[in-house]
């Protein structure tokens, strides 16, 4: 038996997390604590490095698998792996988790340890999500996620946080048990919960529709696709910097890779079936949240709805149903996952200094942090979608495919890219230049942490801005056999 | 001649009463700890003699089990039960040998309740378990609630019981024969007589529309009466209604059908809109557990997929959860007495670090959020359910649990999320902490090494 790399990678965080919680907090100090979760994540993070370098990009199917009998009734097991579509997400999570951590070791201050603890399950979670090759499984590391994120926000939210977590718990739960019901129904039909065995079963038609729109509910509440995506400012706006950072960078992806690993090739006749239906709410997803991303007035908020337009372009790529638009999509994807985490990071980062998320109280910034400039201008820049960012190749990628589908299509999305480019554009110009308020002034530039941290995410944006094929060589050949 | 062989473990606790009535008068405090030991060796019993007691009757293999499963349940849940009543029962001066001999009658009629087979033994059984429970629900008589729960569960109890033995009569009319297996060739009076049982069983399991005495009994009665009303009688009832459904093939009755799966949406949607708005901790529990009766309800319904499993796996977890749930509330006093509101609960994750963890996974359990096992006892009962059909009845189902868990997060952040106003003084039970932390310790545990309970349930209907 090898290594089971897999498991090591869903367990780690839980030990750590129970080794802090049996140690006594009274003793233990806030940094301590936050070096130990640090350590914890970061050795997480070069576990996880294992992946790729071990990955054989020229076999088919699942690598590293594991496979343990759990309910041998039902013909559940634990059963887990790797694909090339699941491996960047891991390294993305375990890559994002250690900056949380970081950059909420100023601004967490009471209940330290829990916040360390949850933000380790939460890792695990996420993992367990990307690794399983078992519907059930799959569905209870989805479900589990909630409950770390539920107390994150509600603990350390904003003023307005019990409407925003309790929103962004039923909305997300209300959308998963239509999809545990489905599920019920597939492993009752199949006899079996293994992801590969019911990629090959065929459905009923009428039924394939029923069983895609109950995933649906779920992974459209997750992505969070136009009429469900209310939540998403709520929960964005009241989050902690690190809650919303992982929202943003990880939590998003969730569902836009339950349509990729699970809704593709389950449903193939429902995915074009409900084509037109999803192109429509992602077209109306880019246009009408970018134009209500134009006029907020509170920073997280626009970069929230900025988000719902980016995860637009996503579902769009995938309901291309084309190697190229899915893997603009999955580009777009892993890209949205740096630069927004990074974006949310920079309103930290004020927010933290001048206790205030609007933009009309700042103007000028530039003056006295040059460098938090510099790196806004990366991020802004690669949100938009400047050539040599990564935010470039995946719209480019989606946009092109588009074209084979409709070019009506082509046309929203690309008017979503102008308008992206203007309200980005309008946040830096009325943050960073202008002139210089009084209260602004005694604002001091980045630490060293923050330099750090920002400085590893900009170089990740400019690497795969540059060199694209680093990421396409390990997802090509999975994404192309999900491709009906 | 009668084969006593059979009615060993009934004789048994009939002993154990006499000698607790006995005993009792000398010495209270041996006489209730004599008990534990009494349901322990009778629980090993039935583990290794179980079968054999009821190798003579002609019942089928899978009856014998569910009698011998149920029992052993029972006779655990009553050493729990009874390892916890001191310590409350001495908060409020009610520390009495007298309340061990109602548990014991209540389980002596449970037994009898769940391995009559005869709609007559059923009654005797049904109601010797309620008469204890009435008097435990008034047995704080200088409280004047406590008195009033008990008055409103005795006289509704005894409707309901009457409306059992006019349903009996009118099956005796019908078929000549109390007989609950032989019973076939019945016409409509027999179907109104059997839907006449049926609703009174419906109200010993507090299922809607026959639950509005729950919460008041629930809020008027000792906390420690409130457990054992929720767990182990109700349980006894349930597995009793499963056994009717069963033996009786209801499901190919189509009246009575229907009202059984009236009953279970009413009960479904019922229970979660009444606790919404519930303030006070024992209601909310009482409305709860509506809701679960009627996830239970589905699950007997469509036992015809994977036997008894489902419905016995969600009863004990459910069980184990209720007794979580309670061992943590008879561990938090007020100043001046139990605690009632939901919003007493305020803070109490910077004041316990313990109580709050194990409520958390209790609620999240409850309302069915993995990894915790009450998503698995869920799961279990609505892969049932929709490999039988029932299809509008699991999406109702699931619906009700995605509103539940709004009342269940509320409390959670009250816990969590808000600031303490009044300390809850902690009343340092040790008993009560290894039982609540023990069962939050299997609702956790459950996902990662689920082999022991599901064997435990499924070997014994193999």
């Amino acid at each position: 038996m090898s290594f089971p790399i897999l498991s090591m990678l869903i367990l780690t965080p839980i030990i750590g997390a129970l080794t802090l919680s049996l140690s006594s907090s009274a003793q233990l100090k806030n940094k301590t604590i936050f070096l130990s979760g640090l350590w914890i994540t970061i050795g997480e993070f070069l576990l996880s490095l294992l992946l790729p370098i071990f990955y054989d990009k020229s076999k088919n199917g699942y690598q590293f698998t594991e496979f343990h009998t759990w309910f041998d009734k039902f013909d559940i097991n634990y059963y887990v792996g790797v694909d090339g579509v699941s491996i960047p997400l891991i390294l993305l999570t375990t890559f994002l988790i250690p900056i949380c951590l970081l950059c909420s070791i100023n601004s967490i201050q009471n209940r330290a340890k829990e916040f360390v603890i949850y933000f380790l399950l939460l890792e695990s979670f996420i993992i367990g999500v990307f690794v399983s090759i078992d519907l059930v499984i799959f569905y209870v590391f989805f479900e589990a996620v909630l409950i770390p994120m539920f107390l994150i926000i509600g603990i350390w939210g904003g003023e307005n946080r019990l409407y925003a977590t309790f929103k962004f718990f039923l909305y997300t739960l209300a959308g998963s048990v239509l999809m545990l019901l489905a599920i019920i129904y597939i492993i009752s039909n199949v006899k079996s919960g293994n992801i590969e065995l019911i990629s090959d079963f065929t459905f009923d038609q009428q039924i394939e529709l029923i069983l895609f729109l109950c995933f649906f509910a779920s992974f459209a509440v997750k992505v969070p696709m136009f009429p469900f995506h209310t939540w998403l400012p709520d929960a964005h706006v009241q989050a902690p910097t690190s809650g919303s950072v992982i929202l943003a960078g990880v939590l998003l992806k969730l569902g836009a890779y339950g349509f990729i690993r699970l809704s593709l090739p389950f449903f193939e006749y429902a995915s074009i079936y409900f084509q037109p239906m999803i192109f429509a709410l992602s077209c109306v997803a880019i246009v009408y949240t970018s134009i209500v991303a134009l006029r907020q007035l509170d920073m997280k908020k626009m970069i929230a709805y900025s988000s719902v337009a980016h995860m637009g372009f996503v579902t769009i790529g995938i309901f291309t149903l084309t190697q190229d638009g899915i893997n603009g999509a999955y580009f777009q994807m892993i890209s949205h996952g740096i630069v927004s985490a990074a974006l949310f990071l920079i309103v930290g980062v004020v927010y933290e200094r001048h206790h205030t998320r609007m933009i009309s109280d700042y103007s000028g910034v530039t003056n006295v942090m040059p460098k938090y400039s510099f790196f806004f201008m990366i991020f802004m820049l690669s949100s938009v979608g400047l050539p040599g960012t990564s935010g470039f190749v995946g719209e480019f990628l989606v946009i092109m495919s588009t074209i084979s589908v409709s070019v009506y299509l082509t046309f929203f999305t690309a008017i979503g890219v102008i308008l992206g480019a203007s309200y980005m554009l309008l946040l830096y110009k009325n943050i960073n230049f202008g002139d210089l308020k009084s209260d602004i002034k005694q604002l001091t530039d980045l630490t060293k942490i923050e330099i750090f941290y920002f400085s590893c995410l900009a170089f990740l944006t400019m690497l795969l801005g540059i060199y694209p094929k680093l990421l396409f060589e390990m997802i090509n050949k999975s994404i192309s056999l999900s491709i009906i | 001649m009668i084969n006593l062989y059979q009615f060993i473990p009934e004789i048994f606790i009939l002993s154990l009463i006499l000698i607790t009535l006995c005993f009792g008068l000398f010495n209270k405090d041996r006489a209730i700890s004599l008990n534990t030991l009494g349901f322990f060796l009778l629980s090993i019993l039935l583990l290794n003699f179980g079968k054999d007691f009821y190798s003579s009757t002609k019942l089928s293999f899978n009856t014998i089990n569910l009698f011998v499963l149920s029992k052993i349940i029972l006779s655990i849940g009553s050493i729990v039960f009874i390892l916890l009543l001191k310590r409350p029962l001495k908060n409020e001066n009610l520390y009495r040998y007298e309340y061990v001999l109602f548990i014991l009658f209540a389980i002596l009629g449970s037994f009898v309740l769940i391995s009559s087979n005869n709609f007559l033994t059923a009654f005797i059984g049904l109601e010797l378990q309620s008469l204890s429970l009435y008097l435990m629900a008034a047995f704080n008589t200088k409280n004047l609630s406590s008195n009033e729960a008990g008055i409103k569960y005795f006289s509704l109890g005894a409707l309901s019981s009457g409306f059992l033995l006019f349903g009996i009569s009118m099956i005796y009319y019908d078929t000549g024969s109390f007989n609950i297996q032989n019973l076939n060739n019945f016409t409509a009076i027999s179907e109104i007589g059997l839907s006449l049982v049926l609703i009174s069983l419906f109200f010993k399991v507090s299922a809607a529309p026959f639950h509005i005495w729950t919460p008041d009994v629930y809020e008027g009665s000792p906390t420690i009466s409130t457990l054992f009303f929720a767990t182990l009688p109700k349980f006894a009832s349930l597995i009793f209604l499963f056994r009717v459904y069963q033996e009786l093939n209801i499901s190919d009755i189509k009246s009575l059908n229907y009202i059984f799966q009236m009953v279970c949406a009413i009960s479904l949607l019922v229970g979660v809109y009444g606790a919404i708005t519930q303030k006070v901790i024992k209601r909310l529990l009482a409305f709860s557990s509506i809701n679960h009766i009627g996830f239970m309800l589905l699950g007997i319904m469509s036992y015809q997929f994977m036997s008894e499993g489902t419905l016995f796996f969600y009863l004990i977890i459910y069980m184990i959860t209720t007794f979580g749930i309670f061992a943590v509330l008879l561990n938090l006093r007020n100043v001046d007495g139990e605690f009632t509101k939901i919003s007493q609960l305020n803070g109490l994750r910077y004041t316990s670090n313990s109580k709050s963890i194990t409520l958390l996974v209790f609620f999240f359990s409850l309302a069915g959020i993995p990894p915790f096992a009450g998503f698995f006892a869920k799961f279990f009962i609505l892969s049932a359910s929709i490999n039988d059909g029932f299809i509008f009845l699991s999406i109702i189902a699931v619906l009700s649990s995605v509103i539940a868990a709004f009342y269940y997060l509320t409390i959670i952040k009250n816990m969590f999320f808000n600031k303490s106003e009044i300390e809850l003084l902690d009343d340092n039970n040790k008993i009560s902490k290894v039982i609540f932390i023990a069962s939050g310790l299997i609702i956790t545990l459950f996902f990662i090494y689920p082999d022991p309970l599901i064997n435990l349930v499924d070997n014994l209907f193999k």
